[in-house]
C-alpha cells in the first residue's frame, strides 16, 4: 500500500543517469531512412507493447501510439523528439540506465535493435498509421462490483415474508433445506432496536409499553419512534465518524487540541438526525464550500477532511506532510464511498485492481489545491458574549497602550519597554472571538505529477483531475464535481458500499464481509441480489432513515440470535443469515448503557468534548506530557462516550480497551476483542465502579419496600430489560447473602464501597452488598453484548 | 404462534432428524484462521501457544527503546576525522540533495566529539567513556553500526521502527510475536509496556496492535502504585467479595449460555478469570521485596541521582524508574511474557549534549548491563533477545537551528546509525557495517529496519514472509514490503 521511501544517500550516486554527453556503451543509430511498420514496430510488438500497449500500460507508459508514447510514463518522458541519446527509452533497453533495464528479465535487444530504435528517434519517431491511440483505455473489467446495479426482483419462496430482504435470505436458505430462526422474544427485539438505531438500552417501562402493545404495528411504530429520536443522530454519527476519523486532536507528536472539532461531530449529529439525503450529505462534506452561497453549515461540513493528521513537529517538512493528509483525503474518500483500496496506487499501479499509479494523482488533484481553513461560526450567544467583552477588552488594550507610550517617553530602560509590550502582545491574543470551525477550501491551483515511488520530492508526469477509468466518467474536475461523480446514478459502487456499511452495524457482518475492500481481493456478496436490490432502492431516494427502517423490519432482522448446534457446524460465521447474529457493543455504547441502567446518564446532545475521569498517567504517556486532562465536572462527565475527548496519542483508555479506532485512518469496520482488561475496566474503573454506586442506590431507593427478591427482578430489568429467570434470580439471591455476610465484616470499607451515592436510610453494609451485586449485573456478558 | 415461527419450527425438527452433533467456532477465531495462525484448537483462546515455523532460538524479547535517537558518534561510532575537521564545513556533495530538521545546512560545520574511547573485549569493540558497563560485556553483545532508515521525525520514525512502517494503524512487533506464537504467561498479558522519562512522540501507536485485534496489544505496566490500569478493587471491596463476583459472572453467564450457546461467552469467561489471576499476580510481579540487596545494587535502584537542571531525561526519579524497569524486564521474562518493552525519553540531544547525553547514560548503562548479567546468570539470555534501539541516529555536523553560532548538539542523521542486540541467539562480540570517516554514509554491509524485523522474527522461528495477516484484501507483514534476514547477526 502507501509507502514512502527515501533513497538513502549512499544509494543515491548509483541512479544518477550517465553524463549527457554520448555514452560510449550506447550503440549507434542505424544508418539509413526507418520505416516504422517494418524497422520498428515489430520490436515494439515482440518487446514492448505487452507491457507498455492497450491493456496494460506499466509505469503508466504506453508504447503503441505516437500520442502516448511521447507522453512518457509516470517519471516523465522517455522519448526525446529528436534525441535518441538523451532518450531514456534508449538506455533502458541499452541497459545503461541502472533503474530501469528493458525488457526486463534475461531478454536483451540486440545493439543493431537498440541502432534502429535510436535512429527512428532521431528522425522523430514516426508512427506511421498509428499516430493516435486507437482506443483510449482498457478500462474494462468484468469484476462484479464495477458492473452497474440493477434493478431486482425478489426470487418466490414459499415461506412467509415480512419484507422482500426475506425473499432474497430464505431463498438460499430453502435450497438448502435450513430454516430461519424463530423470531426473538419481544424484550430481546425492543433492547436490539434500541441499541442498534439511538445506542441506548430501554428504560423497564418502554419494555412495558411494548409488550402491552397488542396492536398489529407496534413493532412498527416502535421503529418509527427511534428513527425519529435524537439520539439516533448520535448512534449513526459515531458509525460515521470512525470513517471520518475523527479526533480532538492532532495526531503526531506534540498532538495539538482541536478545541473546535466538535463543530464537524454536531453537524453530523444534525444531519443524520433531520434525515439529509445522502447525496447531499456526501456533497456537503466533500465540497460544501463550492456550493453556490455556501451557508457556514455547509462549511463546517467540509470538516470532514480536516480530521486528518498535522504534524507540529520541530523540523518537519511542511509539503511532505501536507502531501500526507492529500493522500490520506484520497485514500479515505476511496474508501468509504468506492470501498476501493485506492490507496494502493500511491506508489505503484494497484497490485490487484484495475487502478493505475497515475490514476491516483489524478484523484489526488482534486484535493492537492485545497488549504485548510478555521472560519468563523459563531454559535448562538457569541455575539452577545463578544460584545460584553469588547467594551472591558478595549480598555485594557488601551490602558496598555498608554502605559507603553509613556513608558517610551519617559525614556525607560529597554528592557521595561519590551515588558509592557509583551504584556500588550498577550492580551491581543485573548481578543474575544466568536466560534471557530475546521473547514477545506480551495486555495490557489497547485500543478499535481505523479509522484515516483510515492515520493513527494520526486516528480513525475503532470496529470489533471480525473475519477478511475474503470469507473463511468466524469466531466469536470472540482471538488464538488466530484463529490456530484460519487453519488450520480451511473456510479455502481456508492450505493453498494453504504448499504453494505449499513448492514454491517445490523448484523454484525456485510453482505460483502470486507466492507473496505469492493476490488478483487474483498471478499464476493453473500447476497448479491440483495446488495443490488438494496442499493437499487437507496439510490431511488438516498434516505438512510429508509434504509434502516427496511432492514430492521425484515424478519431476516428480527430473528433469534441463539445458535443451533447443527447451523453452527455448517455455517459458523453466519454467512447464510440463518438466525441473527450476537455482538460484543461498541466501546462508547458500553459506556452509555451502564450510565443508563445507573441512571446517571446526561442525555443533552452536542457540544465540546468532555473529559470524564480516566486513570491516573495516561496523560503523561503524550509527548512531555503535553495533553493534560482536566477532568470534567458537573453533568457533562455522564454524556455519552461519543463526546469524550479523543487525544490521539494517549486516547481515553476504557475506549480502546473496547477496540474503538484510533482514529488515525478511515475505519468502516471495527474490530471485536474479548480481552482480560476488559474485565478490568467493567470490574474496577471509577466511571463503571460510580455506575454500579448509583444503580445499586437507584434499586434500594426506587424499590425501597420491595423484598429482595423484588429488587433483583427490578436490578436485572434496568441491565438487559428482559426478566429474569428463575435460575438467575436464586443464584443472584445466594450471591446477596454472601455480599451481605463479607460487607458486615466491615462497617468501614462497606462505606467507602458507597462513594458518593449513598442511599438514604440504608445501612452502609446493606447498600454496600447491593452495590457489590449491582457490579457483578454490570459484568454480565449479556450487559455488554447486543443480543 | 406467528407462521413464521412455526415454519421455522417445523423445519428444525425435519433437521435435527439429519444432523450431527457440532459446536461451532467462534468467529473471532474463525478471522484469525484464515491467515493460519490460529487452529481450531485456539478456538476459546487467540493467545493459546502456537508452534514457530522453524526452530526458534529466542522464546522472548525485551526490547529496550531510547526515543528522541542517542548520538552514536558519541557512544558507538568514534570518528577521529571529525575531531581533525572540527569546526570545517562537510564536502558539499555530501549534504547535496539531503534534508535535515533544523539544521542550516549551508553554514553547519562539523562537530567533533569529546568523549574518549577504549576498545573492550576480544572483539575489540570501541565505546566511550559514557558505557563503562557496556564495555565489560561487549562479548555477548552485537553491535550494528550501519542501521538506516527513511524516517525523517521523531513519530514516523519510531512507528518505523516499532511497527515496520511509517504509516499509523500497524500492528507493533510484540504485537506480530504474540499473533504468532500466543502466549505461554498464564497469569500474564503476552506483551508488557514499561516506560520511564517523559512520553514519547509516538505515544500509545508504539506498542499498539494495529489492525490486529486489541488481545494483541501492549498492556502498559506501571512500576509503582497499581501495575496495570484498573488492577485494583474499588475501595471498600475486599478480595473475598471479588472472587464471589468473579464466580457469579462465570456461573450467570454459564445460566444465560445454555439458552444461547455462544462460544464467545466462554471466551469471556476465560478472560475474567485471567483478570482475576492478573490481579494477584501484577502487584506479586511489582513487588520487589524478595530480591535480594546484591540484585537491586547491581541494577542500581538505589543510586544517588546527579542534580542536572535540563528535563529532556524526563525530570528527577527516572534513574530508579528505568532501573525498576530493568529488573521487572528480567522478572517479567521468567514469568513467560513474550515481549518486554521498555521506554525511556528523551535522548533528543539538538543542544546541550555534552551534559544530557552523560545524565542519560549514566541512568542506562549500569541496570542495562545488569540485566543481561543477571539473565545470563539464571540461564535466560540464550533464550531471551535484548535490543537497544531508537528511531535514527545524529549528525557529524552541529546543529545550528536559525542560523545559531552556539552550536552544542546535532541534528536527527537517517543514513546511520548504531543499534545492538545480545542473547536469544545474537552472536555475540562483533561489530556489523561500517561507515565512512565522517559518520556519514554506510560504507559496508548496510541493514534496514525491515532487515532488523526479518532477523528478529527468524531468531522466534518464524518467517518473516510467511507471518501475514490479511487486512483490507492485502497479506501485512511487520517487514511492509521489505526485510531480508541477517544471517551475520545469528550465532
Amino acid at each position: 500500500m502507501m509507502h514512502l521511501r527515501f533513497i538513502p544517500a549512499f544509494l543515491c550516486v548509483a541512479f544518477i543517469l550517465p553524463a549527457l554527453a554520448e555514452p560510449p556503451k550506447l550503440p549507434l543509430p542505424a544508418k539509413g531512412k526507418i520505416n516504422f511498420d517494418t524497422d520498428i514496430k515489430p520490436i515494439l510488438d515482440a518487446h514492448c507493447v505487452k507491457c507498455h500497449g492497450a491493456e496494460k500500460q506499466k509505469g503508466g507508459l504506453r508504447l503503441d501510439n505516437r500520442k502516448d508514447a511521447l507522453l512518457g510514463g509516470n517519471s516523465g518522458a522517455v522519448i526525446l523528439d529528436g534525441k535518441s541519446a538523451e532518450s531514456r527509452l534508449i538506455h533502458a533497453v541499452a541497459g545503461t540506465d541502472p533503474d530501469a533495464k528493458m525488457p526486463p528479465g534475461d531478454k536483451e535487444l540486440s545493439p543493431e535493435q537498440v541502432g534502429k530504435l535510436r535512429a527512428w528517434i532521431d528522425q522523430g519517431a514516426d508512427y506511421g498509421t498509428s499516430s493516435t491511440s486507437s482506443n483510449a483505455k482498457p478500462a474494462k473489467s468484468s469484476h462484479w462490483a464495477f458492473q452497474p446495479v440493477k434493478p431486482m426482483t425478489a426470487p418466490v419462496i414459499r415461506g412467509p415474508v415480512r419484507n422482500p430482504i426475506d425473499n432474497f435470505v430464505w431463498a438460499p436458505l430453502e435450497k438448502q433445506g435450513i430454516a430461519p430462526a424463530v423470531e426473538a422474544d419481544q424484550a430481546t427485539l425492543i433492547r436490539r432496536l434500541h441499541l442498534d438505531l439511538i445506542g441506548l438500552p430501554p428504560s423497564p417501562a418502554e419494555v412495558d409499553g411494548f409488550l402491552a402493545d397488542e396492536s398489529p404495528d407496534s413493532y412498527e411504530k416502535l421503529v418509527d419512534r427511534l428513527l425519529a429520536s435524537p439520539h439516533y443522530g448520535e448512534r449513526w454519527g459515531r458509525h460515521w465518524l470512525d470513517a471520518a476519523r475523527y479526533a480532538d486532536s492532532d495526531g503526531y507528536e506534540k498532538d495539538t487540541g482541536r478545541p473546535f472539532a466538535w463543530r464537524y461531530r454536531d453537524w453530523v449529529i444534525n444531519a443524520l438526525n433531520a434525515g439529509m439525503p445522502f447525496d447531499q450529505f456526501t456533497i456537503e462534506q466533500l465540497a460544501g464550500d463550492l456550493l453556490p452561497n455556501a451557508s457556514v453549515e455547509q462549511k463546517i461540513a467540509t470538516g470532514f477532511h480536516r480530521n486528518t493528521l498535522t504534524n507540529k513537529e520541530g523540523g518537519v517538512d511542511q509539503e511532505e506532510f501536507r502531501v500526507a493528509a492529500c493522500v490520506d483525503r484520497v485514500s479515505t474518500t476511496g474508501k468509504v464511498w468506492l470501498g476501493l483500496t485506492i490507496g494502493c496506487a500511491q506508489c505503484h499501479d494497484h497490485k490487484y485492481d484495475p487502478l493505475s499509479q497515475r490514476e491516483f494523482y489524478q484523484f489526488f488533484a482534486f484535493f492537492n489545491s485545497d488549504r485548510e481553513l478555521d472560519i468563523n461560526a459563531p454559535l448562538p450567544g457569541d455575539a452577545q458574549k463578544v460584545n460584553a467583552q469588547a467594551a472591558k477588552f478595549e480598555t485594557v488594550t488601551k490602558k496598555l497602550q498608554a502605559a507603553i507610550a509613556e513608558a517610551k517617553a519617559k525614556k525607560l530602560p529597554a528592557a521595561q519597554i519590551k515588558k509592557q509590550e509583551a504584556a500588550l502582545a498577550t492580551h491581543l491574543k485573548k481578543a474575544p472571538a466568536v466560534s471557530k470551525a475546521m473547514t477545506l477550501a480551495v486555495g490557489p491551483t497547485r500543478p499535481t505529477h505523479v509522484m515516483i515511488r510515492g515520493d513527494f520530492l520526486r516528480k513525475g508526469v503532470a496529470v489533471s483531475p480525473g475519477t478511475p477509468g474503470v469507473l463511468p466518467a466524469l466531466s469536470g474536475s472540482s471538488r464538488l464535481d466530484l463529490a456530484k461523480w460519487l453519488v450520480s446514478q451511473e456510479n455502481p459502487l456508492t450505493s453498494r458500499v453504504i448499504v453494505n456499511w449499513a448492514w454491517e452495524k445490523f448484523f454484525g457482518r456485510g453482505l460483502v464481509s470486507t466492507p473496505d475492500d469492493f476490488g478483487t481481493q474483498g471478499d464476493k456478496p453473500s447476497h448479491p441480489e440483495l446488495l443490488d436490490w438494496l442499493a437499487h432502492e437507496f439510490r431511488g431516494h438516498w434516505s438512510l432513515k429508509k434504509l434502516h427502517r427496511t432492514i430492521v423490519l425484515s424478519a431476516t432482522y428480527r430473528q433469534s440470535s441463539a445458535t443451533r448446534p447443527e447451523i453452527m457446524k455448517r455455517d459458523p460465521l453466519n454467512v447464510l443469515l440463518a438466525r441473527q447474529s450476537r455482538f460484543r457493543l461498541e466501546a462508547e455504547i458500553v459506556r452509555d448503557n451502564a450510565l443508563t441502567a445507573s441512571g446517571l446518564l446526561d442525555r443533552s446532545i452536542g457540544g465540546p468534548s468532555i473529559r470524564p475521569p480516566q486513570p491516573a498517567g495516561i496523560s503523561e504517556l503524550t509527548y512531555a506530557n503535553s495533553a493534560k486532562w482536566v477532568e470534567s465536572t458537573g453533568p457533562d462527565r455522564y454524556k455519552r462516550g461519543m463526546y469524550v475527548w479523543f487525544q490521539r496519542t494517549s486516547p481515553y483508555p476504557m475506549l480502546m480497551t473496547f477496540d474503538s479506532p484510533d482514529s488515525n485512518v478511515c475505519t468502516v469496520r471495527r474490530e471485536r476483542s474479548n480481552t482480560p482488561l476488559q474485565a478490568l475496566t467493567l470490574l474496577n474503573d471509577t466511571v463503571f465502579v460510580e455506575c454500579a454506586q448509583a444503580l445499586a442506590k437507584r434499586v434500594l431507593t426506587e424499590k425501597a419496600e420491595a423484598s429482595d427478591a423484588a429488587k433483583v427482578v427490578y436490578a436485572m430489568r434496568l441491565c438487559v430489560g428482559r426478566p429474569i429467570t428463575k435460575a438467575e434470580q436464586e443464584r443472584l439471591l445466594e450471591l446477596l447473602d454472601e455480599f451481605r455476610t463479607l460487607a458486615a465484616e466491615d462497617d468501614v470499607a462497606a462505606a467507602k464501597l458507597l462513594g458518593s451515592h449513598k442511599p438514604v436510610g440504608v445501612p452502609p453494609a446493606e447498600a454496600a452488598a447491593w452495590v457489590a451485586l449491582a457490579r457483578t449485573l454490570l459484568n454480565l456478558d449479556e450487559f455488554v453484548t447486543r443480543e | 404462534m406467528h407462521p413464521l415461527q412455526e415454519l421455522a419450527a417445523q423445519s428444525r425438527r425435519n433437521f435435527l432428524a439429519t444432523s450431527a452433533n457440532g459446536v461451532g467456532l467462534l468467529a473471532l477465531a474463525s478471522m484469525l484462521q484464515r491467515d493460519g495462525r490460529l487452529v481450531a484448537a485456539d478456538a476459546a483462546n487467540p493467545l493459546a501457544p502456537r508452534p514457530p515455523h522453524f526452530a526458534p532460538k529466542a522464546k522472548n524479547c525485551i526490547c529496550i527503546y531510547l526515543e528522541g535517537a542517542p548520538s552514536q558518534l558519541d557512544l558507538f561510532d568514534p570518528k577521529p576525522k571529525l575531531n581533525e575537521l572540527h569546526g570545517q564545513k562537510l564536502p558539499e556533495s555530501f549534504t547535496k540533495n539531503v534534508r535535515f530538521a533544523f539544521l542550516q545546512k549551508e553554514t553547519a560545520k562539523i562537530l567533533g566529539s569529546n568523549r574518549t574511547w577504549k576498545k573492550h573485549g576480544q572483539s575489540g569493540m570501541e565505546l566511550s567513556d559514557l558505557l563503562p558497563h557496556l564495555g565489560t560485556i561487549v562479548d555477548d553483545v552485537c553491535f550494528v553500526r550501519s542501521m538506516h532508515t527513511e524516517a525523517f521525525n521523531h513519530h514516523p520514525g519510531q512507528l518505523l521502527m516499532n511497527t515496520g512502517s511509517t504509516m499509523f494503524g500497524r500492528p507493533s512487533m510484540g504485537s506480530w510475536l504474540n499473533y504468532g506464537l500466543g502466549s505461554v504467561a498464564e497469569n500474564l498479558p503476552g506483551y508488557v509496556v514499561l516506560n520511564a522519562g517523559r512520553g514519547t512522540s509516538g505515544g500509545t501507536s508504539n506498542w499498539g496492535s494495529g489492525f490486529l485485534p486489541s488481545t494483541f496489544a501492549g498492556v502498559l505496566f506501571r512500576n509503582q502504585g497499581e501495575p496495570v490500569l484498573n488492577l485494583n478493587n474499588p475501595a471498600g471491596l475486599s478480595d473475598a467479595m471479588q472472587a464471589k463476583t468473579i464466580e457469579a459472572v462465570k456461573d450467570l453467564n454459564g445460566i444465560r449460555n445454555a439458552q444461547i450457546a455462544d462460544p464467545e461467552v466462554n471466551s469471556r469467561v476465560a478472560a475474567y478469570e485471567l483478570a482475576y489471576r492478573m490481579q494477584t499476580a501484577a502487584p506479586e510481579l511489582i513487588d520487589l521485596a524478595k530480591e535480594d540487596k546484591k540484585t537491586l545494587d547491581e541494577y542500581g535502584l538505589d543510586r544517588t541521582e546527579p542534580e542536572i537542571k535540563a528535563s529532556r531525561g524526563g525530570g528527577k526519579g527516572q534513574f530508579r524508574a528505568f532501573a525498576s524497569n530493568c529488573l521487572l524486564a528480567r522478572r517479567l521474562v521468567e514469568r513467560g511474557v513474550r515481549f518486554v518493552s521498555l521506554f525511556h525519553a528523551s535522548w533528543d540531544h539538538h543542544s546541550n549534549l555534552d551534559a544530557e547525553l552523560p545524565h542519560n547514560c549514566l541512568m542506562a548503562d549500569q541496570p542495562v548491563v545488569a540485566l543481561i548479567k543477571d539473565l545470563k546468570r539464571r540461564g535466560l539470555l540464550d533464550s531471551t533477545l535484548v535490543l537497544w534501539l531508537s528511531e535514527f541516529g545524529r549528525t557529524p555536523l552541529g546543529e545550528n537551528r536559525g542560523g545559531s553560532t552556539n552550536v552544542t548538539g546535532r541534528d536527527h542523521h537517517l543514513f546511520c546509525f548504531t543499534i545492538w542486540a545480545a542473547g536469544g541467539g545474537i552472536k555475540g562480540g562483533q561489530v556489523l557495517g561500517k561507515t565512512d570517516e565522517f559518520g556519514w554514509n554506510i560504507v559496508e554491509e548496510p541493514i534496514h529496519i525491515n532487515d532488523l524485523h526479518a532477523t528478529i522474527l527468524h531468531l522466534f522461528g518464524m518467517d518473516h514472509l510467511k507471518l501475514t495477516y490479511k487486512f483490507q484484501g492485502r497479506d501485512f507483514r511487520l517487514t511492509d514490503v521489505g526485510g531480508k534476514v541477517v544471517p551475520k547477526m545469528m550465532a
